[in-house]
Order: structure tokens, then sequence, then C-alpha cells
């Protein structure tokens, strides 16, 4: 049992190790610096055998803390005038429940378990058997000091606090007895990261119970949770013996972890994407075009792909009407938050740089691009001939743009009926900055995607996404425009900045095609 | 017309994969790539296709004395997986190709004359080619890369993962193919590359070198080539 758990161990740590250190030579300029043998080296072994060990620690406490903090604690202060111990109690209680079936342990695919029971055929009881008990220890010393220090800290007696860890663990137990008796019955296998509609249905109405009486000052008295805490002691207890009789371990296991094979191959996880892209393609014969060459080739694709392309930016146009037009009616009906609503629009406009972020199709269009196209056109030398490649980009930038532009009109002109409902502006330039800018953030963000995509195109011929400068890069895209949400900012001044910098983006990009794309838009190798 | 390939590098990190790759190929015939697994043979055929840059050294055509860079539409590649425009069918693909290669393609045929050729079925010309078969993308690769007639076809393991009849027609079609240029047939079967080809060249420790089949026969040569093969295994 003790070299189980030790193996358990050392096969985890050394994954993690490794997952650290690949994931450092991901980063492009580590990469360069760091050897191929970087596995062998013995410093960043041990620095990262280091973090490893301190994970295992720190995951022990942190995640409960934070748990107690929130949504036990934190979600109680809500509740004044009612007996802060009950409130207490009641929540944690129905929390606990929820707990004890979507947080299992047993019962979630995890890589460890993949590599020990299928890959390494480690006997699949005993290493199921001896790392739940080490998971039910973890759950019983992690909730230890916080039941203490926020269980008395409301009111609750601490002979209670002491026992309320192993309550929770029983009550897990129970649930996970109760499930391996299912399975000997019907044969289902539980997925706790796959549960149905009525299991959620279920989280739905428990969530419900545990914070909505305490809002109409109802919580149960302190007793009932109590007596059900405690009684999942005994209960627990009863349920080890189903655990250890339980035989079909190696079978549950194999049900578990039989999506996970797909997730952990990177060429196979590829091979899904690629899979799921050609699904995409719409099979209507009657889609056909009189066009020739390259405008041939595009016209295609587009119809092909009606669906992610224009089905999705018209739906996401109507929304924006409709969300426009309810403005323009609650305007109608409070009259009294003209002011308030103007001044918004007024100030917020770095705000709809993450909306126009948001909903871009960009990303969709660049993957739909490659998984469906380039990544086998890319295979012949005629479609790499440098004339051929520009010619494509200005098709396939004309097309993103037309399709970008239309929510990207819609929200314009939304605006600036809004603000003319409002009680309109001193300054009419006002309506044109408006509308121009939201679209020059449409034509940025299709500019954008489609140039970094030419520049660095990321995949390889497995189409894997092997390129960590482009991650980078949408990464970094990402938090400029959550960072723009923060900024609050007259339509004039913003606006015009907008546009200079979107006119200025566009010439470089360009320039920076016609330079490189030649070079760089090839499958990685 | 020769196809010379002159001190050819290429390592990644601190493997030296193509050390000094000297070679001349000649019009009219077809070369047997064979080598270990991991000896390089993709990564030269990338290096030639230009996927991938090269460390040093060079390629070039000479016609009779005369010099002049290998031009992307010189080559055509054709992979060992076979890789189509999955939204286009077979026919719309070939119109695709046949307009862009408007200038460079002599005598071009009927659509249909070309599936005729590579015996693609009528009812599958209007198919997409997500939904062809594996032998059938191939076919479809192979066509638009002779279209064009290149001078030099790279062929890296083409044969491998086909029936046995789509095979047999694939190896009928290179050999009515060789004329007028160089063919260059990576691949793994010993046997194919003696029925088919009509030099062997051995890629070992980054070199190329051809083995001279003079006058042994099938056996002795087959060993000659695994001698060769496994020579400083061990070092």
């Amino acid at each position: 049992m003790n070299k189980t758990l030790k193996i358990s161990f050392s096969l985890k740590n050394t994954y993690r190790v490794n997952g650290i250190l690949f994931s450092l030579k991901q980063i492009p300029l580590l990469k360069r610096l760091l050897p191929a043998a970087l596995y062998k080296v013995r410093g960043l072994k041990i620095f990262a055998n280091i973090l490893s060990v301190l994970w295992e620690i720190v995951s022990t406490f942190i995640g409960k803390f934070l748990y107690f903090v929130t949504m036990v604690c934190g979600a109680g202060i809500l509740y004044s005038g009612l007996p802060e111990n009950a409130v207490f109690l009641h929540i944690l209680l129905i929390l606990t429940v929820i707990g004890s079936f979507t947080n299992t342990h047993l019962f979630n695919p995890t890589k460890d378990k993949y590599y020990a029971m299928i890959l390494m055929k480690m006997d699949a009881r005993e290493y199921t058997l001896v790392n739940y008990i080490y998971s039910l220890l973890k759950v019983v010393i992690g909730f230890l000091p916080f039941t203490i220090l926020f269980g008395m800290d409301r009111g609750v007696p601490l002979w209670f606090c002491l026992l309320l860890p192993v309550c929770i663990a029983g009550m897990k137990l129970t649930y996970a007895a109760v499930t391996l008796w299912d399975y000997e019955k019907r044969g289902f296998g539980y997925n706790e990261n796959k549960l149905s509609k009525y299991m959620w249905g279920c989280i739905a109405l428990l969530l419900a119970a545990a914070y909505v009486p305490p809002a109409f000052g109802f919580v149960l008295p302190s007793a009932v949770p109590m007596g059900t805490f405690l009684a999942c002691i005994p209960l627990g207890m009863a349920s080890i013996t189903r655990l250890t009789t339980f035989r079909d371990y190696y079978a549950i296991n194999k049900e578990l972890l039989a999506g996970l094979t797909n997730q952990m191959d990177s060429t196979a996880a590829a091979q899904l994407v690629k899979q799921v892209n050609e699904k995409k393609i719409s099979t209507d014969t009657s889609i056909t075009s009189d066009r020739k060459g390259f405008e041939y080739l595009n016209e295609l694709f587009i119809k092909r792909h009606k669906k992610i392309l224009w089905n999705s930016t018209k739906k996401i146009s109507y929304v924006c009407a409709f969300l426009v037009a309810a403005v323009l009616a609650g305007i109608y009906f409070l009259p009294e938050e003209k002011s308030a609503i103007n001044e918004i629009v007024m100030t917020w406009l770095p705000y709809f740089v993450f909306i126009m972020y948001a909903i871009n199709r960009g990303t969709n269009f660049t993957q739909a691009l490659f998984m469906n196209c380039d990544h086998s056109l890319l295979t012949y030398s005629f479609y790499k001939q440098p004339n051929f490649i520009l010619r494509l980009f200005q098709i396939r930038l004309r097309e993103i743009m037309k399709i970008n532009a239309v929510p990207a009109l819609v929200i314009g002109g939304g605006l600036a009926l809004i603000l003319f409902a409002t009680g309109g502006t001193y300054n009419p330039l006002n309506y044109v900055v408006l509308i121009v800018s939201i679209l020059c953030m449409s034509l940025f963000f299709s500019i954008h995607y489609l140039t970094i995509y030419y520049l660095l195109q990321p995949y390889n011929a497995g189409t894997e996404l092997k390129s960590g400068t482009y991650q980078i890069v949408l990464s970094v895209t990402y938090v400029v425009c959550f960072a723009f949400m923060q900024l609050r900012m007259p339509i004039m001044i913003f606006g015009i900045m907008t546009i200079a910098f979107c006119v200025l983006y566009s010439i470089v990009a360009s320039i920076l095609v016609y330079r490189l794309a030649p070079k760089t838009f090839r499958i990685r190798t | 017309m020769k196809f010379v390939i002159e001190h050819l590098s290429k390592s990644f990190e601190k493997k030296e994969v193509l050390k000094d790759i000297n070679f001349t190929f000649e019009e009219g015939k077809i070369y047997g790539l064979l080598g270990r697994n991991g000896a390089g043979k993709t990564t030269l055929f990338n290096c030639l296709n230009r996927d991938i840059k090269a460390d040093g050294g060079s390629f070039y055509m000479d016609t009779d004395g005369v010099r002049r860079e290998v031009s992307a539409d010189d080559i055509g590649y054709v992979l060992s997986t076979p890789t189509v425009p999955e939204f286009l069918t077979g026919r719309e693909f070939l119109k695709f190709f046949m307009d862009i290669n408007e200038k460079s393609i002599k005598e071009p045929k009927s659509i249909d004359a070309y599936f005729d050729y590579m015996s693609i079925e009528p009812e599958d010309r209007d198919k997409l080619l997500k939904d062809y078969s594996h032998g059938m993308k191939n076919k479809m690769q192979m066509l638009i890369n002779i279209i064009a007639q290149p001078k030099i076809l790279l062929l890296d393991e083409p044969l491998t993962s086909l029936d046995v009849v789509v095979a047999e027609e694939m190896k009928q079609l290179l050999r009515s193919l060789k004329q007028d240029r160089i063919t260059i047939f990576s691949t793994h079967i010993m046997d194919l590359a003696l029925d088919l080809c009509d030099e062997i060249v051995l890629l070992h420790h980054g070199e190329l070198e051809v083995v001279e089949k003079t006058d042994l026969d099938s056996k002795e040569f087959k060993d000659k080539i695994i001698a060769a093969l496994r020579e400083g295994e061990n070092e």
C-alpha cells in the first residue's frame, strides 16, 4: 500500500515537473535558450519538483479557504438579522451535498489515473483505494483549520467544528458507495465532469435552497444540519466496506478515462479539431460559383462556410439591434434616465473595444481557413507563389471585413441613435466619430487576426497549434481589450484616437504582409 | 537536364540531419531514396521544396551547362498523407488549379479527360473532397502535381497506404511519367524501390550515396543495401 502511494506520488510529480518544463519551453525566447535535453537537467528538475510539492500543500488549503471566504461566510454576511451559526450551517450543509457528487475524486477523470492504471497497468483497485484515502485525508486536513476558524467565528461550538471535516468526508464516502452500488445494479458509470441535465437541475435547486430561503428570513434550525452532518460519520464508516469489497475498479476507470485519450494525445486532439471544422462545410450541392481563379476559390469557401461566418454575424447583428431597441424603449418609458444614459454613451466608447473584440469572427475565420483550405493547399507549391499569396490575402481581408462590418454598423448606428434620443450632443461631429470609430474597431480586428495568421501561420501539418508567439499575441490582444473596459473617455478624443490608430495599423500591417507573408505563410515544421 | 545539389546541410538544434548532400540527378530516371527512420528523407524533400530553409549549400537546374534557379513550379511534391481542400469537389479543385495556372499548363485537356486519365469515376467527380477515400485523395493530389508537368517530382512514401489496385495504377503512372523529368521517390519498402526505380540512393549519416547494382542479383543487391544502411550503426 505504501509502495502504491509512493509510486502514485512520483508519477504525479514527474508529469507535473515535465509539464512545467514543457511549458517553459513553449515561451518563444526561452525556447532558444533551453536545450532539447532539458528534461535531464538536475537543477531544473529540483526547482520544478519544489514547485510541485509546494503546489500539493497549497492546493490542500487554498481552495477550501476561498470556499469559506466566498461561498459560505461571504455570502452569509448578506443575511443580517438571522442567527449567524444557523446561516453558516445551513449554507455549508447544502453546499457539502453538492460537493459530495461534484467533487468526488473517485469519479474525476484525471491524467494521473490514466497514466497509472491504463498506461502502466497498476492494480486498479489498490491504486484507486490508496489515492481515494489520500484524497479524503486531504479533505479532512484541508478543512480542519477553516471549520475551526470560520465556524467558531460564527458561534459554532468547537467540538462540532472539529468533527465537521470528518462529516464532510463521510458524506463524500456515502455518495461514492451509493454510486458504486448503482454501477453494480445498472452498469452506469458516473463521471463528475459530465453531469446529466438532471444533475445540473439538482445543483441549481440545491444552490437555490442554500441561498434563497435565508434572503426571506428562513434558515434550517441549527439542530437539523448538525444532526445530518453527524449522521454522515456512521454512514461514511458503513460505506467503507462497500468501497473495499467493490471489484470492478478497472472497468469503471476504463470507462471514466475513455474520453481522456483524445484530450491527452495532442495529435488526436488536433485531429478532433480538424474533424469538427470539416463538419462545418456545407454539403448543399446547389452551391456553385461563376467566378474564376482565386475569386472562385474564395466564393466557394465563403458559401460553404456560411453557417459559421455569415449566419453567426447575422445573429449577432439581430441581438445588437434588439438591445438597441430595448434601450430606446427604456428611454421612452423612463425619460428621467435620459441624462445618465447620454453620459454613458458619451464616455463609454472605450468599453466597446472589448465588445467589438468579443463579437469579432476573425479567429473563427482564420481557423476554418487553415483547417479546411490552407492546410491542404499549402502543401502544393503553386499555391505558395508570392503573388498568389498576396492576391488571396486581399480577397480574404475584403471578405472578413464585410462579415465583421455588419454588426459594427448596427452597433455604431444604434449608439448614435441612443445618443440622439437621450438629448443629443452639442457637437454633431460626435455622431460621425461614433459610427466611424466603431467601424474602425471592427476593421482593426479583421486586419489584426488575418495579419497575424499570415505572419505567424501557427499550425503544423498535423493541424496542431505550434506557435507560442501566436498564442501570446492573442492573449495580449485580450488583455489590452479587457483593460479598455476600465477606461472612460469622451467620444471625440477616444474616437479620433481609434481611427488614427486603425489607419496606422492597417498601413503597417499591409507593409508587413507584403514584405514577409510570402516567407512566413507556410505549414510549420 | 540535370538537377544538382551541392553541399546542402540542415541541423535541428545540435542534430545534423543533412550534413553535406552532394548529388546530381538525371532526366528520365526514377530515383529510389532509401534511408532509416529519422535519416532525414522528409527533411531533404522539405528543403528542396523550400518548406524549410536549409542552413547551407545550394541546388539548381542544369540544362546543357546552363544553370538556373529552381522555381516553385519546377517541383511537384506528393506527400505520403494526401491533403486536398476538403470544401471543394474534385472538379472544382481541378478547375481552380487550371484557372490560376492557365499560362503554365501546356496543352491543357478537359477536366473530364484528366479524371479519366486518373481513373476517377464520373460519380465521384462532383463529390466534396472531404468525402473522398484515401486512395482517391491520393490520386487527386497526384493529378494536381502532374498537370503542370513539373521537371522534378518528389514523392514521399506515396504508395505505402494504398490498396493493391491503386498502388499498381500509380506505379504504371509513374513509369509513364518518367520521360523528360526527374522523379525522386522515398520509401521504406525495398521491393517497391527495386521494382520501380532505376537508381537506388541511400540517405545515410546525412549524406547521399548511390548503390551500384552492376551484376548483382536481386538478393545480393538487397543484402548490399542493408549492409550499407547498417554501417556505422554502433558508432
